[in-house]
């Protein structure tokens, strides 16, 4: 009886990670998933964007390049993923609202529309027009939300300041979730005698509670309340984690936290342990199978030189977007930078092409030709893969 | 890795517990990395907050481009102690290994003093906090046991430490019982304290004096082809991360590669098949509060295995928050309301699960969960020990 011996290894504790590992844990496999650090869905605002360049995200991933891995999945698994995703948040009580016919607005901190395709109950009442005002709440000393923005472009939109007595974003949320300060401060904004349709608040409003605390500020001022995404620290993208990280767990998943990859145990074509560092002896996870969904260049999946493009796990093949001085456009804000479909190039199993290794399967950000900014698709694109890739390993293994 | 790797993620901010419940800490990021590009050694250390941090080391295991705030502000730590005077609660706590081997010489007294109105009075003075009661001393510590040898193959020493040894010996002695019941042979090794309480207070050759004692020690045990266990998830990490890295032990690599986590070395016995236990039910549902410095070992959560093999025994894994007592730094009335507030965090997420009982590998972690939510605080031994029907045991009610 072995006890480090798993059926499925995953790598990456990402949206596409976690939800890969929910699968297959919830299918009775044994499952670890190991991490080195928090992945960057931590970082983003929550939204579960599936392709936002169409007001329909089906319609809009039907007209992406052919090259595109969102073409690997089938129509009806990448319903069936945003289902499932859907039903798992409402489960574990952070609800997410929209359907995968028709994309959403979200108002983003600048006062500009979002396009997103699910998103968290709490910017669920956000207006989906330019015409609606909202009277914006923010917060004493809490940096880089500065409601002018949004007012510059609503000029039928107000704002008040609130002093929580702290000004980070973390500490405001902590702040919300005493019932005290939540008090005090319904009394406060009722003071404010709003008249505005709406009201928003930069997404401070609490971690663990949000969806409640949501739902009082509204109850008690009797108006539609919505939360703005911020840059980082970002509460809805800590609490989109939380809750993905939290399901993995309930359906048996363990995670090893802080294990980064150092090496790989391979017999010929099959790999049968990852190596990870540890202050004494590296430690060794074996496994059947292995789902690799590590991320991009900020997850940590890819590592870019002055020669080659690496992937830091099994140093699969990457395909390379032409010579490195193509891979930038002289704009920032482009949307057309080649290094965008920098990535892994994998067969309709989602298994690495190029390589004659045959039970790695990979999933999320670190596939090839994915441009996730350009074509708004990132979460979407983790939970539609990494089902593929979940369902290919369970074939395999069987 | 350099903190200049740092690309200001805020994920550490994110995973500081310190951080929600004191605005005064301005964080790992501006505490750690950011604050690093501005400490010069030729000026005095002015940066007083970092001694908010409690070291529970949340930043290092998020941080996902391998920074490790922590580390950087336990260095500036040990750098304000040298420059500036201590208050008494620091030097006690520092010293926490000759005060406690004091207090279980006069245990009675001591534990009488601690307990009274006057003792508590007498503590705070000194800037000690005691909304949860001093953990109580014994009069037989584990150190004053005789050693075991049997024919055994398998060798182990057993690095105790000091909460063991001073409060608990009673999980010693399980310890040993256990170990002996898979055919391992257990001795105690001379040991001192790991050093950790004196490197939380600032005084790092204290620490480094410590540390070189047990280094000594230990590796002569593995030269004599002993492997070194621990069961206080905090000496284990200061053996494996601090000696080698901020206390430069010459003899830490050879220490580290030899040392396990006592449910590591379970399990490594379980898939070399030297042991192949078969475990009772055990009828209860408990909360997992994995400590902080489990999770920093980077070694997986191995009592938690095992314990998944105990028939019945419903076990909810809880990683998310710290205690907040962080051995001593809970203890200093300054730290009080932000450790209070760590810790009822954590109580209300226990609270949630329904558990009947607390368990978890650190000491001052029991100490503190169990002072401020009542319920009942297990070692993982513990439950281990009444599965597989070990002798001595009884899983009633035990003081935190």
């Amino acid at each position: 009886m072995s006890v480090t011996e798993y059926d499925v290894i995953i790598l990456g504790a990402g949206v596409a990670g976690l939800t890969a590992g929910t699968f297959l844990a919830g299918r009775g496999f044994k499952v670890a998933l190991v991490t080195s650090g928090e992945p960057t869905a931590c970082l983003s605002t929550g939204c579960i964007d599936v392709c936002s360049r169409n007001h329909n995200p089906l319609v809009g991933i039907k007209e992406l390049p052919p090259a595109h891995p969102y073409h690997l999945v089938p129509g009806e698994t990448i319903i069936e993923s945003l289902n499932n995703f859907q039903a798992a948040m409402s489960d574990i009580g952070i609800p997410y609202v929209g359907t995968e016919k028709e994309n959403r607005l979200v108002l983003s901190a600048l006062g500009t529309f979002k396009t997103s395709c699910l998103v968290p109950s709490t910017m669920a009442a956000a207006p989906q027009d330019t015409k609606a005002s909202i009277h914006i709440v923010s917060f004493a000393g809490l940096k880089d939300f500065y409601p002018s923005y949004i007012i510059s472009r609503r000029n039928n939109s107000k704002t008040s300041v609130y002093d929580a007595g702290v000004s980070s974003t973390m500490g405001i949320a902590s702040h919300f979730e005493d019932k005290d300060f939540l008090k005090s401060f319904i009394i406060w904004l009722k003071e404010q005698n709003i008249d505005e349709d709406t009201i928003a608040f930069p997404a401070v409003l609490g971690l663990e509670s949000a969806v409640e605390i949501v739902k009082t500020i509204s109850t008690s001022v009797g108006k539609p309340v919505f939360e703005i995404p911020t840059i980082p620290p970002s509460m809805p993208g800590r609490r989109l984690f939380n809750a993905l990280k939290d399901n993995f767990r309930k359906k048996g998943g363990n995670i090893y936290w802080g294990w980064p990859v150092i090496g790989v145990e391979k017999s010929g074509k099959i790999i049968e342990a990852v190596t990870t560092e540890s202050k004494g002896r590296p430690n060794s996870l074996n496994g059947k199978a292995f789902i690799l969904a590590t991320g991009s260049f900020v997850g940590g999946g890819l590592t870019a030189t002055r020669e080659a493009i690496i992937e830091n796990v099994f140093h699969l093949p990457v395909h390379v977007p032409g010579p490195r001085d193509t891979w930038f456009e002289n704009d920032y804000f482009s949307f057309n930078h080649a290094i965008g479909r920098a990535g892994i190039k994998v067969d309709s199993f989602l298994r690495p092409t190029e390589t004659p290794l045959e039970n790695i399967f990979v999933c999320g950000g670190i596939l090839a030709d994915t441009e996730i900014l350009k074509y708004g698709c990132g979460h979407g694109l983790a939970l539609a893969t990494a089902h593929v890739a979940a369902k290919s390993c369970m074939e395999y293994i069987r | 890795m350099n903190f200049e790797h740092c690309i200001r993620c805020t994920i550490c901010v994110e995973n500081c517990p310190v951080m929600r419940a004191n605005p005064d800490f301005p964080g790992p990021k501006q505490a750690g990395p950011d604050a690093q590009r501005f400490r010069s050694d030729r000026e005095k250390a002015e940066d007083k907050w970092v001694l908010l941090c409690c070291q529970c080391k949340r930043c290092v295991i998020s941080c996902p481009c391998g920074v490790e705030p922590a580390e950087i502000i336990l260095k500036a730590q040990q750098r304000y102690g040298l420059e500036h005077p201590r208050t008494a609660a620091h030097l006690l706590f520092a010293n926490n290994y000759y005060l406690s081997a004091l207090g279980s010489l006069l245990a009675p007294v001591a534990n009488i003093v601690a307990a009274t109105e006057i003792g508590k009075k007498i503590f705070r003075a000194m800037g000690i906090a005691t909304y949860i009661p001093f953990p109580k001393f014994r009069f037989r510590t584990l150190g004053s046991e005789k050693k075991s040898r049997t024919r055994a193959i398998k060798k182990v020493a057993f690095f105790y430490g000091c909460f063991i040894n001073f409060y608990r010996p009673d999980i010693g002695r399980k310890i040993i019982s256990l170990l002996s019941s898979f055919n391992v042979d257990v001795v105690l090794p001379p040991q001192w304290c790991c050093g950790l309480p004196a490197l939380g207070n600032g005084n790092l050759a204290l620490a480094r004096f410590f540390a070189q004692k047990n280094a000594a020690s230990l590796s002569n045990y593995i030269d004599a082809g002993y492997d070194i266990i621990y069961s206080c998830t905090s000496c284990g990490h200061t053996i494996s991360n601090d000696y080698p890295d901020i206390l430069k032990i010459p003899q830490a690599k050879k220490i580290a590669e030899n040392t396990y986590n006592i449910h590591e070395y379970i399990v490594k016995l379980m898939d070399e098949g030297y042991i192949k236990p078969q475990f009772q039910e055990v009828r209860q549902k408990l909360a997992y509060h994995i400590p902080c410095h489990l999770r920093a070992l980077g070694i997986g959560y191995p009592a938690a295995k095992l314990m998944s093999l105990i028939p019945g025994l419903e076990c909810e894994i809880l990683d998310d928050n710290c205690c907040g007592l962080s051995g001593s730094y809970g203890f200093k009335k300054s730290n009080e309301p932000t450790a209070i507030s760590i810790g009822n965090r954590a109580v209300a997420r226990i609270m949630k699960t329904g558990a009947s009982a607390i368990v978890g590998d650190c000491g001052s972690c029991r100490m503190q969960l169990g002072g401020l939510s009542g319920l009942t605080t297990l070692d993982p031994v513990e439950v281990l020990s009444e599965s597989l029907g070990i002798r001595h045991i009884q899983l009633k009610s035990a003081p935190p």
